[in-house]
């Protein structure tokens, strides 16, 4: 992923994703909603972007569309050049399967399998997987790897939806409110967490919030508004999550 | 309407298929009460107004010859009603497109106004006064064969040949069952009855101004034994064989003995469906009200109160159970209607008053009430117990462990394998309802179908066993063992084996059967007697043996004397020692050493009947060299036994058994499916969680399924001994004089019920298969519930 032979490889190489022109509407019977109205965004390698929005300024709907779990009404977004919004549901699947790492605002860990079987749930789908141990240590649960969610607090529960969703090694890391159901205190670990996966993996990293005080851990910080990318700041300097405050 | 119940409606429209599958399951077992309750209430409404409008009489007896005068003796006594005598008479009929040689019985028609066993003419008429050469027919025997008045038919009586004119086609119900004399199982197809005026029967049976039949009614309040010693005695002097009632009389006996069997069927099938069907119900909707836990939440933090939320999901329940109730009683009433029609033909009733109870519906209406009431109140109680704020919140991470499997050192599972393991085990008492249900269904598959493998074995051990002879031959009376050569003599007989047959009471302490005595031959080659395992049992050279449930009846056991008042020829009565039980499934009968009975009897070496052995590609010239011989009454075939016994007892119990087995279907369909569907909805976020790490849809389904799939596995076999028990149950709950039911249940009946279940698992399968294709992926990256 560091550096091409050529100067367009290069650039291809770097923007994960390329989306133009993306357009979303939900048909709800008599009323269109219009989720997105044309949003141009890319996500570039190893970088780490913050999606900021009040609610229903489609940051979830451009998130969802990135991680192949729902198509676009137009535009095209491509993934290392392949379009996918032409891609079908079975290469969808093989899509998730192989790039795209989720973390969700409620964990959605699997109740009846240890910390270490629910990274495992994944490793043992995915193509060069880290070991699950691995995947924990790096989220600081190697010592919780043989506890069942129940017996997890829901910060430790969602370190490890972290550990699950990068234990395939993939190119992404989507995340929709990651810290959203976390006091500040636990949202700081997990943030850590996303952090120094970022960092050591380069998986380009998107994290929704509607929590601006988020925002000065990223490279970049997309704000979107009414199915629009209104700004696109560049933090000069990406802070450490341990100085965030909320 | 109400806010509340528009969110009723929804809600059941959204969990439609489930609504219906449950439905069905409960509409199944209401269906196979209000069919079972209908077609019994039926038949035995029809047949008591039948009894009452043809003039069934109370009681019997048969006669030598007494002229005309004794008839009024008998009618002076108190407690007779009616009295009427008549002339029976024995025939032989030639048809000529038929091989067999038919005997019938031909009856004097009853000729005063106010008479006894009055006919309902199905076709043609009556024959008219002064024709002497008319006659009817009973319409059992003219639909065997076929028969359309009017047509000429020679009738042999007293062995002068004669050609009656056949006029009409008749039924009472004196032979709603006909049987040959010495026949174990109804024969419609050579034995024949038939009506004539008096005057003509009389001159040609040598009767004239005399009779040797008289039938009667009796006062209200009096019973056939308070009269019997006393008309009894009038009749001794005239070869009187005994008064017996209307539980003897064959035609009533049969029936009686078959809705007797259709009772216990149409009760314990019943109790058993409707019991699945409540446990399931109870179960299914319970599990689905644990899926509203959010909502039941979201209610209460509105400020709705415990009881007003447990009310509204009663009325969630009541739809259901009113759709079930509604769909079990059409069903019922439709099914029932058309059994108790297929009966009126079995049973050639001539019209069927259809009869439901309403009590029946009040009873499917309650069971219905409280099988869905419990589940729901439990349940919904349950989840309103919680406080909102706490079940509004996503429910925590239930609290599993590593699986037994696991723990005994299975450990190379993939995650989906231990997900499946772990979830059985975290919740046994699911896992164990789930299993018991599909078990419960397996079981009232196997029940269905053990009907069938019971009668296949019942033929088995009679007619494959027990009975070996290709013809039976009946003379009309006792003959001596010279017959035995002229029948050894017939073309491609190879083998004859002579029988003895005298009809007796047997009498044992206060006990008494009236039945038939047959002698056999020790070394009998034909006619064997078997033990319950079927292997042949000796005859011993004295005492009786007795088939099982006549013993059971008399109460007897090997060894006690019985009292043996024969009903012709010597008309002695003797004490004779029980030598053995042995075991038959149909019918009731004592068998003797053919020496020990001759001498009982006091008569020589004589016989009443033979059993042939022969090659049966030459039956034509058998059937019509025995046509030609005056001292043969009847021939029988084992061939034509088989046929007869499936076309009427059997026919009727694999009716009923049929119409089961396609509820039981339902139920076990709807049962799979909602237990499929319901664990769908339960986990629902948990498998579109998967599928959002990238799980493809058939590794998501195999989580699910194969959960289903481990369930069913051990559902199976639990369900086929369920079933095997079930079966033994109902074989003991329906012994009767008839026919007692062995408990075997064949392996294609286990395989059968295994199949049906495991095909509706995997339609089940495909249908919800089908539904974890469209999980909201997009929904579990948001809030819960």
């Amino acid at each position: 992923m560091a550096g091409g032979t050529s100067t367009l490889e290069s650039v291809v190489a770097e923007a994960v994703f390329s989306a133009r022109g993306v357009t979303k509407v939900y048909d709800m019977g008599e009323v269109q909603v219009h989720a997105l109205r044309g949003v141009d965004l890319e996500l570039f390698a190893g970088e780490m972007m913050v999606l900021l929005g009040p609610s229903g300024s489609g940051k979830s709907t451009i998130l969802n569309i990135l991680g192949g779990l729902d198509r676009a009404s137009g535009g095209t977004v491509l993934y290392r050049g392949l379009d996918i919004t032409k891609a079908r549901d079975k290469e969808l699947t093989q899509y998730r399967r192989r790039h795209v790492g989720f973390v969700f605002q409620f964990y959605n860990l699997i109740p009846s399998l240890t910390a270490l079987e629910n990274v495992a749930a994944v490793t043992e789908i995915a193509d060069n997987p880290m070991k699950p141990a691995e995947a924990l240590e790096m989220v600081g649960l190697g010592d919780r790897m043989h506890h069942f969610p129940s017996q997890l607090s829901g910060g430790q529960q969602q370190r490890v939806a972290i550990a699950r969703a990068i234990a395939k090694r993939p190119s992404v890391l989507l995340c929709d409110e990651p810290t959203g159901a976390l006091d500040s205190e636990t949202g700081v670990i997990v943030l850590e967490a996303i952090d120094r996966v970022n960092k050591e993996l380069r998986a380009a990293t998107a994290v929704i919030t509607h929590n601006a005080d988020i925002a000065g851990m990223a490279d970049r910080v997309v704000h979107m508004s009414n199915g629009h990318v209104t700004t696109v700041e560049q933090n000069e300097k990406r802070r450490s999550p341990k100085d965030l405050h909320w | 309407m109400r806010a509340l119940d528009i969110k009723l409606f929804r809600d059941l429209w959204h969990v439609r298929g489930q609504v219906i599958a449950i439905a069905c399951v409960l509409g199944a077992g209401i269906a196979t009460y209000v069919m079972s309750a209908a077609t019994l209430d039926s038949l035995l409404t029809t047949q008591a107004s039948l009894y009452r409008q043809y003039r069934f009489p109370e009681f019997f007896v048969g006669l030598k010859r007494a002229p005309a005068s004794v008839r009024d003796r008998v009618a002076a006594l108190p407690g007779v009603q009616v009295v009427e005598d008549r002339v029976i008479a024995p025939a032989n009929i030639e048809l000529p497109s038929y091989a067999m040689p038919v005997s019938g019985s031909i009856i004097s028609l009853p000729e005063h106004a106010g008479a006894l066993n009055l006919l309902h003419v199905h076709a043609g008429r009556l024959p008219e006064p002064g024709r002497d050469n008319e006659a009817v027919v009973s319409d059992g025997f003219a639909k065997a064969h076929k028969l359309i008045p009017d047509f000429p038919l020679n009738i042999t009586i007293n062995g002068k040949k004669k050609v009656f004119r056949i006029v009409g086609v008749v039924s009472t119900p004196e032979v709603i069952y006909q049987l040959a004399p010495g026949s174990i199982v109804p024969d419609f197809k050579s034995y024949c009855i038939l009506w004539m005026q008096r005057e003509p029967l009389e001159a040609a049976y040598n009767m004239t101004g005399a009779f040797n039949e008289l039938v009667g009614t009796l006062t209200p309040g009096t019973q056939v034994e308070d009269v019997a010693a006393a008309i009894d005695a009038i009749l001794r002097p005239y070869g009187g064989q005994g008064v017996f009632g209307r539980e003897t009389q064959i035609s009533h006996r049969y029936l009686s003995e078959e809705f007797k069997q259709l009772g216990v069927m149409a009760t314990v099938f019943p109790v058993i469906f409707l019991s699945v069907a409540a446990f399931l119900l109870n179960v299914v909707v319970g599990r689905l009200m644990a899926t509203q836990r959010g909502q039941i939440a979201i209610l209460k933090a509105f400020g709705y109160s415990t009881a007003s939320v447990v009310w509204h999901f009663l009325k969630f329940t009541a739809v259901i159970a009113a759709l079930g109730l509604a769909l079990g009683i059409a069903g019922g009433h439709w099914l029932g209607s058309g059994m108790a029609q297929l009966y009126k033909d079995v049973y050639r009733f001539p019209y069927l008053e259809f009869s439901l109870r309403p009590g029946v519906l009040l009873v499917s209406a309650l069971v219905s009430i409280v099988a869905a009431g419990v589940g729901t109140v439990v349940s919904v109680m349950r989840s309103a117990a919680e406080s909102p704020a706490v079940a509004m919140q996503p429910a925590p991470p239930g609290t599993y462990n590593i699986s037994l499997m696991e723990r005994l050192g299975a450990r190379w599972f993939a995650q989906p394998t231990r997900m499946i393991l772990r979830n059985i085990e975290r919740r046994p008492m699911k896992s164990l309802m789930s299993i018991g249900g599909v078990a419960m269904s397996t079981g009232i598959l196997v029940l269905g179908g053990f009907w069938g493998d019971a009668v296949d074995y019942m033929v088995f051990a009679q007619l494959r066993r027990a009975q070996l002879e290709d013809i039976s031959v009946t003379f009309v009376g006792p003959v001596s063992n010279r017959a035995l050569y002229s029948l050894a003599s017939l073309p491609g007989v190879s083998y004859v084996e002579p029988t003895r047959s005298v009809a007796a009471r047997l009498r044992f302490e206060q006990n008494s059967y009236r039945t038939a005595i047959t002698g056999i031959e020790p070394e009998g080659r034909l006619r064997r007697l078997l033990n319950d395992k079927l292997q042949p049992v000796e005859v011993p050279p004295e005492g009786i043996l007795l088939t099982d449930h006549l013993g059971k009846m008399l109460g007897v056991k090997p060894g006690d004397t019985l009292t043996v008042e024969l009903l012709e020829g010597s008309r002695a009565v003797r004490q004779v020692p029980v030598a053995a039980l042995v075991s038959e499934y149909i019918g009731v009968a004592g068998y003797m050493h053919r020496d020990s009975l001759n001498r009982v009897l006091r008569e020589g070496d004589s016989l009443s009947g033979a059993f042939l052995q022969a090659d049966m590609s030459y039956a034509p010239e058998i059937y019509r060299r025995l046509k030609a011989m005056p001292a043969v009454a009847g021939t029988g075939a084992r061939a034509q036994a088989l046929e007869s016994f499936y076309e009427t007892i059997a026919k009727q119990m694999l009716t009923f058994a049929f119409f089961n087995v396609i509820l039981a279907s339902t139920i076990a369909i709807g049962v799979v499916y909602n237990t499929v569907r319901i664990a769908l909805s339960e986990r629902s976020r948990e498998l579109a969680s998967l599928r959002v790490l990238g799980y493809t849809r058939g590794e998501v389904a195999y989580i699910l399924l194969g959960e289903l799939a481990v369930l069913v596995f051990l559902a199976i076999p639990a369900g086929l001994l369920f079933g095997r028990w079930l079966a033994g149950v109902m074989a003991q709950m329906s012994q009767t004089e008839l026919f007692r039911v062995p408990v075997v249940v064949d392996p294609s009946t286990y395989a059968l019920a295994a199949l049906v279940v495991a095909v509706s698992t995997v339609v089940s399968a495909a249908a919800v298969g089908r539904k974890v294709s469209h999980l909201d992926l997009v929904e579990v990256l948001k809030a819960r519930e």
